[in-house]
């Protein structure tokens, strides 16, 4: 059996089960339920605390009506950063690298935004379509530029995601197993190797929080335009 | 096509948009307020729509006439 770097990302299957139910449900089951309780545990509060301060910030842009999204989208939010995060550990598997995933996410988020501002303002929502102050000659270019701007988000959303995920991932496999092969023949090759393998490490941690951010707040961003 | 400005207040870097004062054809096809856009952009799908259906719509010459 041909072993290849691209091992990592095929969804997992045991005994006809497939594993990535498994993997997306784990975000749910490590995390506290806050409990009825007016005063809860130290973890339960900081926990609290924290998604407060992030919904307040997510929710400044946006007005009343944006704000019935607060739930989905910091949901969405902390189940994409754990996703990520719990994808670094050696011998896991990372949903987000999965391509029909990230699209199923970005693609019905964007189509809802899209249709609540057609439905609720549909003058503001094809005024989006062509940028205030354009010159005359230019209108009709822009106007086609635009709506294929609009066309590609959905894309740009779950691509962008998917990409950055799987590079990292692929990337620490490969400076990881070219370490392992240096390692008897150039010890000093295979210990800068390890050190750029750290800061690669590194680095993908904070993609992986970045990227799940860069999601959520886009998302928010297209649904400032239509609310 | 004449365009009248009172004094144009911007907010955020962008006019507000009610300070313009279009007559003729302007006052319904233009980049500032937001029905001129909106109307910019319904005839610019209407543009293409009718050039689509032309060239869909148009009929095709017979081979035989090209062969007569």
């Amino acid at each position: 059996m041909m072993v290849s770097f691209f091992d990592q990302f095929a969804s997992p299957v045991y005994m006809g089960v497939p594993l990535i139910a498994i993997a997306i449900a784990l975000p749910w089951v490590l995390y506290p339920t806050p409990s009825s309780r007016w005063i809860n545990n130290r973890l339960t509060t900081m926990q609290g605390w924290s998604i407060n301060k992030f919904t307040n910030q997510l929710m400044l842009p946006l007005n009343t009506g944006g704000h019935k999204w607060a739930l989905l989208l910091t949901s969405l939010m902390i189940f994409l950063i754990t996703i990520n995060m719990l994808g670094l550990l050696p011998y896991t598997f990372t949903p987000t690298t999965q391509l029909s995933l990230n699209m199923g996410f970005a693609v019905p988020l964007w189509l809802s935004t899209v249709i609540i501002g057609v439905r609720n303002q549909p003058t503001i929502a094809l005024g989006h379509f062509l940028p205030e102050g354009t010159p005359i000659p230019l209108i009709p270019v822009l106007i086609i530029i635009e709506t294929i701007s609009l066309f590609i988000r959905p894309l740009a959303l779950g691509v962008r995601l998917t990409a950055n995920l799987t590079a990292g991932h692929l990337l620490i496999q490969l400076i990881a197993t070219a370490v392992f092969v240096l390692m008897p023949m150039m010890p000093a090759v295979a210990i800068l190797a390890a050190t750029v393998l750290f800061m690669l490490t590194l680095l993908e941690i904070a993609v992986a929080m970045i990227q799940a951010y860069v999601f959520v707040l886009l998302l928010s961003l297209y649904l400032q335009e239509n609310v | 096509m004449h365009c009248v400005l009172s004094d144009s207040r911007t907010i955020g870097g962008h006019d507000a948009g009610s300070q313009h004062q279009f007559t003729g054809i302007a006052k319904y096809f233009n980049s500032y307020t937001i029905t001129g856009r909106r109307n910019c952009v319904l005839a610019t799908y209407a543009g293409i729509a009718v050039i689509f259906l032309y060239f869909k719509l148009k009929p095709k010459k017979k081979k035989a006439d090209a062969a007569k």
